[in-house]
């Protein structure tokens, strides 16, 4: 029943979804392909625009922004108006937040090739593409809060508080983290300096690790997963809990990045300390989804997409123990600048996002087209694949990153570095071509997906649903 | 092979191991004490492994990757093969706890006993593994490991929910959750051997 023929704006999370996937192949291919480079150094043909400094940052703003912010959008827009029954706020603005970041994405993409660089990890794109990025973050803020404030029903349901941390916290990252002076329209030098700079680009790197790639992907998995297990979350007061606690405690922890380095010690130790108080917040979060999970056994018998979301809760459970372990400093000693740093980001990365997301999609579109999967063979295929992509994945990166921390460590009789550092890292390269191997098995499993969802939504409309009417007072 | 009769050797769980469609109904079949679990398989089994370390870090020394190979001492290779057979023994009879906790959540039996002996059958593959330790180079284990690995984690799927008697979905959900206790155990154990290490068990390292 259509109320004052109003209607759930659908086909925007459609089209996102489509550009998420894009995004991911894109940037998995693009992961391969950088992997494979550290194996044969010489398959960039001695081409810049191929070359390993200019295709890794492709591969993480692809993966990053491009596929999960996308993935965000998509879902944030479809479960806010669920959780709200009302539809979106300002639906072409909507349209131009999807459509913009794609166009964002795609020239950033381009700029990185063509060499251009603000020389900031995971924020590298110039200042042109920061302004556009303000500009389309700020209209996706107007939609999803516009959105909620018309709502229907009074509670804000949980996962619109992770989604609306995402949203504030990112904006703030950003903007503070891309303020520069323009020296042309390729180049920026950074308002901050020295220790200063360092200290403000890892307060970002650190919270878009927190707001985007944990917050954010909360928000999904507290929408989608009681949808999958048709079931409502097992301790709603335990998620709200969680939301405060994990808000209030990550916005501290960036620091760890800095050990050993010229900031102030004492900063060094909050950023070790508030890592560790993380990890409460963070497994209240597993204890729920792992409970709502275990009383809906029986629809794993229907629906091939629980086991990523399952499987993700193991991966988030993994990666957000060992990022405060390895936020210790007798730890850290050890793990920096290695290969366990990349192992634990891909963990978190594959293991958790990338899982819950293809879960979310296999459960999302064919609702989406009223159709269904069209084969649950080939998304099981998809499910072992990935396992073992990122299985492998992680254990070549432990074993590559605790050799080159203990070498780099290892001193002779007369206290001189006993390896060289090429040495040392020439030694590496058959790590390096497991992760390779890790990397397309994963990746194959996401083409199996594109091509699967793709069957799935060939030819058929975006099914019309319109919001639940409203419930009268007293009634 | 009597595929119901569930005899506690070591021998018995590596036929098992290679019959993985017989062992679940093997174990299930059984109620081994905890007792005998833990003498006539965790611990002689646990004794391998470091053994096997020794051996090859005394006779060849660990490569690490970079050039010539790291000697630890003697009395620092006991040291750390004494830490590996407890790490062992903590990892069988935590993961058999975890698994026994869980229990009730998936509707499986609750037997310590059973779940001990069923986490030997999963760890089996990376025992014998561990004869990759007579090579001690860091890379040639890590491809030894990984098919065991794989094994073992084929056994967790594939077995559970035969040997601890619950459906096969329940299964599949509390071998996932074994599987997150598991990445989180290695994971620590990483860690607490790092921060070992760089305490001063092991070569110097100037920290």
């Amino acid at each position: 029943m259509k109320l004052n023929g109003e209607q759930y704006h659908d086909r925007v999370t459609a089209w996102l979804t489509g550009f998420a996937i894009f995004w991911s192949l894109l940037g998995m291919a693009s992961g391969v392909y950088v992997a494979a480079e550290l194996v044969w150094p010489t398959i960039d043909f001695g081409h810049e625009w191929l070359s390993y400094g200019r295709l890794r940052n492709l591969h993480t703003n692809t993966v990053i922004f491009g596929f999960g912010i996308s993935a965000l959008m998509a879902t944030a827009f479809y479960s806010v108006q669920r959780t709200c029954h009302v539809p979106l706020f300002a639906p072409r603005l909507a349209w131009f937040c999807a459509l913009g970041w794609q166009a964002g994405m795609l020239g950033g993409g381009i700029s990185l090739l063509a060499g251009w660089n603000g020389g900031k990890e995971y924020a590298e794109l110039e200042w042109p593409f920061d302004i556009a990025i303000a500009v389309i973050w700020i209209s996706f803020a107007i939609v999803f809060f516009g959105t909620i404030a018309k709502r229907r029903i009074q509670p804000i349901y949980v996962s619109n508080w992770f989604y609306g941390a995402l949203i504030i916290v990112v904006a703030m990252l950003h903007i503070v983290n891309s303020l520069a002076i323009p020296v042309t329209w390729s180049k920026s030098y950074s308002l901050f300096a020295g220790t200063q700079d360092a200290v403000v680009q890892w307060w970002y790197g650190h919270n878009a690790v927190g707001f985007l790639l944990t917050g954010g992907f909360l928000g999904m998995l507290y929408y989608f997963l009681p949808k999958h297990a048709d079931r409502p979350i097992w301790s709603y007061r335990l998620s709200i809990i969680a939301f405060w606690a994990f808000t209030y405690s990550y916005i501290w922890a960036g620091p760890h990045h800095l050990h050993y380095n010229a900031v102030p010690e004492w900063v060094q130790s909050l950023g070790m300390v508030m890592s560790l108080v993380l990890l409460a917040p963070s497994w209240a979060t597993l204890v729920n989804g792992v409970m709502t999970v275990a009383g809906a056994w029986e629809k794993l018998r229907t629906d091939p997409a629980l086991k990523f979301i399952v499987l993700s809760l193991a991966f988030y459970g993994l990666a957000t123990f060992e990022g405060p372990m390895m936020a210790i400093k007798s730890v850290n000693v050890v793990s920096h600048f290695t290969d366990w740093t990349i192992g634990h980001v891909h963990s978190g990365a594959l293991g958790w996002n990338a899982l819950i997301t293809f879960g979310t999609f296999y459960f999302l579109l064919p609702r989406l087209v009223g159709a269904e999967l069209y084969s649950t063979r080939l998304a099981n295929w998809h499910f072992w694949l990935a396992l073992a992509g990122v299985m492998l994945y992680v254990l070549a990166m432990w074993g590559a990153g605790v050799s080159q921390g203990l070498l780099w460590l290892s001193l002779d009789e007369i206290g001189e570095l006993s390896y060289s550092f090429k040495d040392i890292m020439a030694s590496m390269k058959p790590y390096y071509a497991l992760r390779m191997v890790a990397g397309f098995t994963f990746f194959a499993g996401a083409v199996l997906m594109a091509f699967n969802l793709w069957m799935t939504a060939k030819g058929r409309r975006i099914v019309c649903i319109a919001p639940p009417p409203p419930v009268r007072e007293g009634a | 092979m009597h595929a119901r009769l569930l005899v506690l050797t070591p021998w018995h769980f590596v036929r098992l191991m290679i019959r993985p469609s017989d062992a679940g109904a093997c174990l299930a079949s059984a109620a081994p004490e905890t007792s005998a679990v833990l003498l006539r398989l965790v611990i002689p089994l646990s004794l391998v492994p470091p053994l096997l370390a020794y051996i090859g870090g005394a006779v060849f020394g660990w490569h690490l990757g970079g050039g010539t190979p790291l000697y630890i001492s003697p009395a620092g290779l006991t040291l750390i093969s004494l830490g590996y057979f407890v790490a062992l023994i903590t990892g069988f009879l935590s993961t058999a706890a975890v698994a026994s906790w869980m229990a009730d959540t998936y509707g499986a039996k609750r037997e310590y006993g059973t779940h001990l002996a069923f986490v030997v059958l999963v760890g089996m593959p990376v025992i014998l593994a561990s004869v990759g330790h007579l090579a001690p180079h860091a890379f040639v284990n890590m491809i030894v490991l990984i098919p065991a690995l794989i094994w073992s984690l084929y056994l967790l799927y594939r077995c559970l929910p035969a040997a601890l008697g619950t459906s096969p979905e329940r299964g599949m959900l509390m071998a996932s959750s074994l599987v997150a206790y598991l990445l989180v155990a290695g994971v620590s154990l990483l860690g607490i051997t790092v921060v070992l290490w760089t305490g001063g068990i092991g070569p110097t390292l100037g920290v």
